[in-house]
C-alpha cells in the first residue's frame, strides 16, 4: 500500500493498480486516482516550481482552483504543458513531467531567483529594463533585448511545436434545462426537471457526478450521501429526456442562454476510442439554465504558505473521504470559519492525526467544539500562523495570538510540528458564469464573499453558489430551481434527511496574517500581499491595474483562489470596504479550453475544399492543383522534367498554335430571372443589358456605389427574362450578397429572382485557331460556324448524348467558345472535346498558361480590379453607359477617381530578359542607389511566348501617358532591380482579328 | 440519356467504418438526384407556387416556413426561405414539367439538379451526428418529419429535409459534395457507419 493510503474508504477501486510515471519516477495508483491523489498517496509533496521565484510547489488544492500543481503531460510524442495534476485522471502508461525547473525538480538553478526576492516585486521588468537614450538598445528595445531572457526564466510549462495528433470535434445541443453541476444541488434539480418533462442537459465537470456529496460522509435520506448521489445519477440517466455529460466543464455562459461547454472524453484513457475525439466542445441552447457551480474555498495569506504541505481544508477532506489519502501525519488546521472543523473531524475518521486546529476567532459553535473534539484536539482559538518551517515540504508552523478585529499579534509564538497544514480562508461562490450573463456581483457581509448577480437571463442558481453551504440546503434550492426551470411552482414535499451538523460557515473577515517573509495571495503567479501594497503605493489601485501591474488573477487558475484574498488586502491598503474596491466582471472560459476543440473539424485535412466536376481528371493527368480559394484548379500540366515555366510557355503555346482547353467551371454563375431582370442588370451593370437579344452575351462591368470596380464578366440571355450572369471566381460569393442585397433593401420593387447556379454548370473554354473545327467534330444539333455561333453568340446543341449550351467568347484573344453542360455531364463533355480535339493536338492548360494568355491580351481580372481602381484606370470607360444609371454612377466622377496622374493600367516589358515579380515596384531612378519614388506596381507577369518576352501588366501613374517610356522594376525582397519598358497592355492580336476572326 | 457523375469520388464506397463494434449509428447514402428544382414565388404568391409545384409531383405542400411534404416514391419538397422551395423527385425530366408548370406571374423555377448533390442520413444516431455540424435542434419535436430547413457549416450550406424519424435528406452544391463527406464520415465516426 501507498505510504499515505488510508486502509480503506474513498471511491477508487482498490483492486486496480494503474502504473505511471512523474519525472521519470514509476509510481503506482489505483483507477479512480488523480495525478494529484496519486502522488499524494506516493508521499510526493514537491510536484512544481512557482512561477516567477521558483519556489518549491506542491499540491495546493483537489479541484479545478490547482494553483500550484501544473504540469506537462507527454502522449504520443506531443507535450501539453500546464494542466492541473488535480484534474488529471491516471492510466496506465501516464507520463508526467514537472515544469518551470533546471535541470530537475530537486535541484533547479532558477531557485536563485529567490536570492533577489525583494528587487523582483510587482512591476519589475518594467522598471528595470528601462534602456538607455542613446545605442543599440536604446530605449524599449532594450526591454525587447532582456525579454528572451525574461521569458526563458519565468513562466509555466513549455508549449510543443508538433502538430497535435488528437481528434477534436463540436457539438451543438439544445434542450429545456441545462443544469451546471451535477453535486447535491445539481441533481436535484435535474431530477424535478426531468419529472417535468423537460428536456434536459447535467454538465459535470468532474468525472462522476455528485460533487460534495462524495466525499463528505454524510448522509442523505438515511444512506451514505456517495451512495444517494449514485442512485440519482443512476435514475436521472435511465430517463430518455435526460443526457448527463460527465467530464464537462461549462466555460461560457452567452446572451440568449447560450453555453459553451468542454467534454473530455480521452484524457483519462490510455488511447482514445477508435473514431472518438479527444474533446468535444458543446454549445448548448439552453430555455432556462441551472447553476449549481458551487463554491470554492480561499486560502489566508500568512508567511511561508506557499511551502509544499501547505492546502486547503476542504482539499485535505477530499483526498480522504474521496482518495483514501492521508495528506500528513500531523496535520494542522488553520481557519476562520466552522468548515476546516468538520475537515478536521473527517480527517481523524478516515485514519488521519489532526496535531492542532489553529482558529482566529476567539470564539467558535458548540458545532465546531464538538467537531474539534471529534479530532481529538482543543482547538487554539484567538490565533494565527506567523510562520511555516521546512524546506521541501512544511515540518512545522509558529502560531502567536492573534485579534481578529485589529489584524494585531501580541505574546509569544511558539511552534507546532506538522507535516501537513490545511487551511481555510471562506468560501467563494462560483459565480463566473453568472457575472458572464448579468449584472455585477453583489458582496455578502455575513459570507465575506461575492454572491451571485441578481440573473439577467432565465437562470436561477443553486446550492453553495448561492452561498448556503448546507446539504439540506442544496437539495432544497436544487429541486427549487428545478421546478422553476420547469415553470413549476416550489414544492412543500419533504426533501430527504440530512446527517450534517448545523456549524458556523461564515467566515471572520481575516484575509492575511503579517509577518516576516512572504505571503502569497496568488500562488500560480507568485503575487505576494506586498506586492498588493506595492501597486497601491505606486497607484495601481483599481481592481483593473492591481490585476495588469501585479498578474494577480491570471493564468491558467484566473485566480480563483487569489481574487478575493487580494481585493481584501487592496481594500484595506486603500482604508474602503471589499465591495467599494470592487471586482472584476468574469469572462469565458472559466477553465481553459483546448484550442482543438475551439478548431474542430475546420482545419486540416477537413478544411472544406470545392472540386470541379473534372477534379479527378486533371489530377490522373498530371495536373500540379493549386488553391484558389477553396477551389482547386489545375495549375500547369506537366510533362515528366518541366518547370512550371516550361509547362505554361508550352501550353499557351499550344493555345496560340492550335487549340487548347481549360477547365472554368468554377467561374461563379448567378440566374437572374423575373419579369425586371434586364432592368435589374442595367442598374448593376456599367452597360447597357436591356437591348442584349436573347441568345447573345455580352461582357459587363459592376462598380461599387463609391465608383470604384467591383467585378466584371459575361452574362448571357437565354430567354427573355433570363439571364446566366457569370463573375470571375473569387467574387461568387460577394457579387451574389451585393445583388441579393440591392435587390432585397434597394429596389424591393424589381421582380427578380437569383439562384447560385455555379454547381449546376461544368464548362470548359476550348481556344486556339483549331477550336471551331473541335466543335465541329463532336457538337450535334446545331451548327457552330461564323453565322449560327458568331462572337458573343449562344446555341444549343448535344456532345456524345450530353446536352450544351455554347457560347463564344474569349479570354485568350484567340477563337474560343465556352462549353456549358450540367456538371454532372462535365466528366463526359471534357473527354468528348479532348477525343475530339486529339487530331489537332489539343492540349489542356492550367491556370499559368490562362493567366499567361490574358497578360498577353491584356485582359484585366482580380490583380487590377483590386478593391482601389476603377474602370478609368483600367481603361474600360468605354463601358460607363451615359444613358443610364448604374450602381457607383453617382460617385464615380470625383475628382480623387478621375484624376489622369491616378495608378493606371499599362503593359511592362523586361528590357533585361529576366523575369518580373508580381507587386514588384516601378520606379524612375536608374541605379539601386536612388530609385526614386514608386510610380505604380506590377499586377501580373509572365513569359509570353506570343512575344518571346518576359511581360507583366502593371497599374503606373499616368497610365498610357507614359506609353513608350522607360522605367525600372525594384523588388527588393525578391532582390530584382533591371530596366523595363512601359507600353500598351494589349501585347497581342490588339485589334482582335483572332478572337473575331 | 447520359449517366451523371457523381462528385463523391472513389473513396465513397460501400462497408462499415468508424467504431461500429457496438452497432451502426447511421448509413449514408447518396441517392440518384433525379431532378432538383429551386421555386420561388413573387410576394403574396407563395401558397399559388406551392399549390402548383405540389400538383405536378403529387404532393400537398404549404407555404410556411420549413413546411416540406414527400413521398416515399421520391417526390419532395421544403421550404427552404420566405416564398422559396426546393423541390426534388426522381424522374430526371421533372425540371420540365415543373418549369412548364408556373406561370410567370407566379414566380420563377430553376433547374439545379446537377447543381446540389443529395445524401441521406439515417439511422438511431442522425440527429446526433448532425448535430455535430448545424446549429439546429434535430428533436422531432423541433423539427417533426416532413419539414425543412436551410443551414450552414462553415462554408457548406446545407438544405435538409426530414423525411423519417431518423432519416434525414440533405442537399449539398456539388463542388462542395465531397469535402462535406468526408466532414459527415468525420462525424459519424464514434457512432459508427455504413455507406450504401
Amino acid at each position: 500500500m501507498s505510504p499515505r493510503r488510508s486502509a480503506s474508504g474513498g471511491s477508487i477501486d482498490r483492486l486496480r493498480t494503474i502504473r505511471f510515471t512523474f519525472d521519470g519516477e514509476a509510481y503506482a495508483g489505483h483507477a479512480g486516482d488523480t495525478l494529484a491523489s496519486a502522488l499524494l498517496a506516493n508521499g510526493v509533496r514537491l510536484v512544481g516550481r512557482s512561477f516567477k521565484y521558483h519556489r518549491p510547489r506542491g499540491v495546493f488544492t483537489a479541484g479545478i482552483d490547482e494553483p500550484n500543481a501544473l504540469v506537462t503531460i507527454l502522449r504520443d510524442n506531443v507535450r501539453e504543458p500546464n494542466i492541473p495534476a488535480t484534474r488529471i485522471e491516471i492510466y496506465d502508461g501516464l507520463r508526467a513531467e514537472s515544469q518551470n525547473r533546471f535541470p530537475s525538480l530537486a535541484f533547479d538553478l532558477g531557485a536563485v531567483n529567490r536570492l533577489g526576492g525583494r528587487m523582483l516585486g510587482a512591476g519589475f521588468y518594467y522598471k528595470t529594463f528601462m534602456g538607455p537614450a542613446v545605442g543599440p538598445l536604446r530605449s524599449t528595445r532594450f526591454w525587447m533585448f532582456c525579454e528572451r531572457f525574461i521569458r526563458r526564466a519565468a513562466g509555466l510549462g513549455r508549449a510543443d511545436h508538433a502538430p497535435d495528433p488528437s481528434r477534436y470535434e463540436r457539438m451543438n445541443a439544445f434542450c429545456d434545462v441545462l443544469v451546471v453541476g451535477g453535486g447535491i444541488s445539481g441533481l436535484m434539480a435535474a431530477e424535478a426537471a426531468a419529472r417535468a418533462g423537460k428536456r434536459v442537459i447535467l454538465a459535470e465537470q468532474e468525472p462522476e457526478t455528485g460533487g460534495f456529496a462524495l466525499w463528505s460522509g454524510e448522509t442523505i435520506a438515511g444512506k451514505p450521501a456517495a451512495d444517494w448521489a449514485r442512485t440519482m445519477t443512476e435514475k436521472l440517466a435511465a430517463l430518455d429526456n435526460v443526457r448527463i455529460l460527465p467530464r464537462t466543464t461549462v466555460w461560457g455562459h452567452y446572451d440568449g442562454n447560450t453555453l459553451a461547454a468542454l467534454e473530455r472524453i480521452g484524457d483519462h484513457l490510455p488511447k482514445t476510442p477508435k473514431g472518438h475525439p479527444r474533446h468535444r466542445h458543446w454549445t448548448i441552447r439552453a430555455g432556462a439554465v441551472v447553476l449549481a457551480t458551487g463554491a470554492l474555498e480561499r486560502p489566508i495569506a500568512f508567511p511561508g504558505n506557499d511551502r509544499p504541505g501547505v492546502m486547503l481544508a476542504g482539499a485535505v477532506r477530499r483526498y480522504a473521504g474521496e482518495f483514501g489519502v492521508l495528506c500528513g501525519d500531523r496535520t494542522v488546521f488553520f481557519t476562520n470559519n466552522d468548515s476546516a472543523y468538520q475537515a478536521a473531524s473527517a480527517l481523524k475518521r478516515a485514519g488521519g492525526h489532526v496535531a492542532a486546529i489553529v482558529d482566529v476567532r476567539r470564539t467558535i459553535s458548540e458545532a465546531a467544539a464538538a467537531l474539534a473534539a471529534e479530532a481529538g484536539v482543543v482547538p487554539l482559538t484567538g490565533q494565527a500562523i506567523v510562520e511555516t518551517r521546512g524546506g521541501r515540504q512544511v515540518t512545522g508552523i509558529v502560531v502567536q495570538p492573534f485579534d481578529a478585529a485589529t489584524g494585531a499579534l501580541s505574546g509569544d509564538a511558539r511552534p507546532v510540528e506538522c507535516d501537513c497544514l490545511a487551511v481555510s480562508g471562506g468560501f467563494q461562490p462560483v459565480i463566473h458564469l453568472a457575472s458572464q450573463a448579468g449584472a455585477k456581483a453583489e458582496w455578502d457581509e455575513t459570507m465575506q464573499a461575492f454572491l451571485p448577480p441578481a440573473p439577467g437571463q432565465h437562470w436561477r442558481g443553486a446550492g453553495s453558489f448561492l452561498g448556503d453551504m448546507t446539504t439540506a440546503g442544496a437539495l432544497e434550492t436544487g429541486r427549487d430551481a428545478g421546478l422553476w426551470a420547469s415553470g413549476k411552482k416550489p414544492s412543500r414535499a419533504k426533501l430527504p434527511e440530512t446527517g450534517a451538523p448545523p456549524i458556523d460557515i461564515a467566515p471572520a473577515p481575516v484575509f492575511e496574517i503579517r509577518g516576516k517573509g512572504k505571503a502569497f495571495v496568488d500562488l500560480q503567479h507568485d503575487v505576494t500581499a506586498d506586492d498588493v501594497r506595492l501597486a497601491h503605493r505606486e497607484g495601481f489601485v483599481s481592481v483593473e491595474h492591481l490585476k495588469r501591474y501585479t498578474t494577480l488573477g491570471m493564468a491558467t487558475d484566473q485566480g480563483k483562489t487569489s481574487n478575493v484574498p487580494g481585493l481584501a488586502i487592496m481594500a484595506e491598503a486603500r482604508g474602503i470596504s471589499i465591495p467599494e474596491a470592487g471586482t472584476t466582471r468574469f469572462r469565458p472560459p472559466y477553465a481553459p479550453v483546448s484550442i482543438g476543440a475551439l478548431a474542430a473539424e475546420r482545419y486540416g485535412d477537413l478544411k472544406p475544399d470545392r472540386l470541379t466536376p473534372m477534379h479527378d481528371w486533371h489530377v490522373e493527368h498530371g495536373a500540379r492543383m493549386m488553391e484558389a480559394g477553396l477551389w482547386h484548379r489545375p495549375m500547369i500540366y506537366g510533362a515528366p522534367g518541366e518547370t512550371v515555366e516550361q509547362a505554361y510557355i508550352r501550353e499557351a503555346g499550344a493555345v496560340r498554335r492550335s487549340v487548347g482547353i481549360v477547365d472554368v467551371s468554377t467561374l461563379g454563375k448567378i440566374a437572374v430571372k423575373g419579369p425586371d431582370a434586364a432592368e435589374f442588370l442595367d442598374r448593376v451593370y456599367t452597360n447597357m443589358f436591356s437591348t442584349l437579344p436573347v441568345g447573345r452575351a455580352r461582357y459587363g462591368l459592376m462598380l461599387r456605389e463609391d465608383g470604384i470596380a467591383f467585378d466584371d464578366g459575361t452574362t448571357w440571355r437565354l430567354g427573355e427574362n433570363d439571364f446566366l450572369m457569370t463573375t470571375t471566381t473569387a467574387n461568387a460569393g460577394p457579387v451574389m450578397q451585393h445583388l441579393e442585397y440591392v435587390l432585397d433593401v434597394v429596389w424591393p420593387d424589381l421582380r427578380v429572382h437569383l439562384t447560385s447556379v455555379t454547381d449546376q454548370w461544368a464548362s470548359a473554354a476550348i481556344a486556339g485557331p483549331d477550336a471551331r473545327k473541335v466543335l465541329e467534330k463532336c457538337v450535334a444539333g446545331t451548327m457552330v460556324d461564323n453565322e449560327a455561333l458568331p462572337f458573343m453568340g449562344i446555341v444549343r446543341g448535344t456532345v456524345e448524348g450530353a446536352p450544351v449550351m455554347i457560347c463564344r467568347l474569349s479570354f485568350s484573344g484567340e477563337l474560343a467558345y465556352e462549353v456549358y453542360c450540367g456538371a454532372g455531364h462535365g466528366l463526359h463533355i471534357w473527354e468528348a472535346l479532348m477525343d475530339a480535339g486529339e487530331p489537332f493536338g489539343i492540349t489542356p492548360y492550367g491556370m499559368e498558361a490562362l493567366g499567361t494568355l490574358r497578360i498577353e491580351k491584356g485582359h484585366v481580372t482580380g490583380a487590377e480590379i483590386d478593391g482601389r481602381t476603377t474602370a478609368r484606370d483600367l481603361y474600360l470607360d468605354w463601358m460607363l453607359s451615359k444613358k443610364k444609371p448604374f450602381i457607383g454612377s453617382g460617385l464615380m466622377d470625383r475628382p480623387g477617381l478621375i484624376d489622369r496622374n491616378r495608378i493606371r493600367l499599362v503593359g511592362v516589358i523586361s528590357l533585361d530578359g529576366q523575369p518580373l515579380g508580381g507587386g514588384a515596384h516601378i520606379v524612375e531612378g536608374g541605379s539601386l542607389d536612388d530609385l526614386g519614388q514608386s510610380i505604380g506596381h506590377i499586377t501580373a507577369f509572365c513569359y509570353s511566348p506570343a512575344l518571346a518576352k518576359y511581360i507583366g501588366l502593371a497599374l503606373v501613374k499616368g497610365g498610357k501617358a507614359r506609353h513608350g517610356t522607360r522605367a525600372f522594376v525594384s523588388d527588393p525582397l525578391r532582390k530584382r532591380f533591371g530596366p523595363v519598358e512601359l507600353v500598351s497592355h494589349h501585347f497581342f492580336d490588339p485589334d482582335g482579328r483572332r478572337m473575331h476572326g | 440519356m447520359v449517366e451523371r457523375a457523381t462528385p463523391l469520388g472513389a473513396d465513397f464506397k460501400p462497408g462499415s467504418y468508424g467504431d461500429f463494434a457496438d452497432g451502426i449509428g447511421i448509413t449514408l447514402s447518396a441517392p440518384p438526384s433525379g431532378t432538383i428544382v429551386e421555386a420561388t414565388a413573387w410576394p403574396g404568391r407563395e401558397r399559388a407556387l406551392a399549390a402548383r409545384v405540389g400538383k405536378v409531383v403529387g404532393l400537398s405542400l404549404e407555404a410556411g416556413a420549413g413546411a416540406g411534404a414527400f413521398k416515399e416514391t421520391g417526390a419532395a419538397a421544403f421550404n427552404i426561405g420566405p416564398g422559396r422551395f426546393l423541390v426534388s423527385g426522381r424522374n430526371e425530366v421533372l425540371a420540365d414539367r415543373l418549369i412548364g408548370a408556373v406561370p410567370e406571374e407566379t414566380g420563377t423555377l430553376t433547374d439545379l439538379s446537377h447543381g446540389r448533390t443529395r445524401l441521406r442520413v439515417e439511422g438511431a444516431r442522425a440527429e446526433w451526428v448532425l448535430a455535430k455540424l448545424f446549429a439546429l435542434d434535430f428533436s422531432s419535436a423541433a423539427f417533426p418529419v416532413t419539414e425543412g430547413r436551410a443551414t450552414a457549416h462553415h462554408d457548406y450550406f446545407v438544405q435538409i429535409q426530414r423525411t423519417g424519424d431518423q432519416r434525414f435528406e440533405l442537399y449539398v452544391f456539388r463542388s462542395f459534395a465531397r469535402a462535406f463527406v468526408s466532414v459527415l464520415r468525420r462525424a459519424a465516426e464514434d457512432v459508427g457507419y455504413r455507406i450504401e
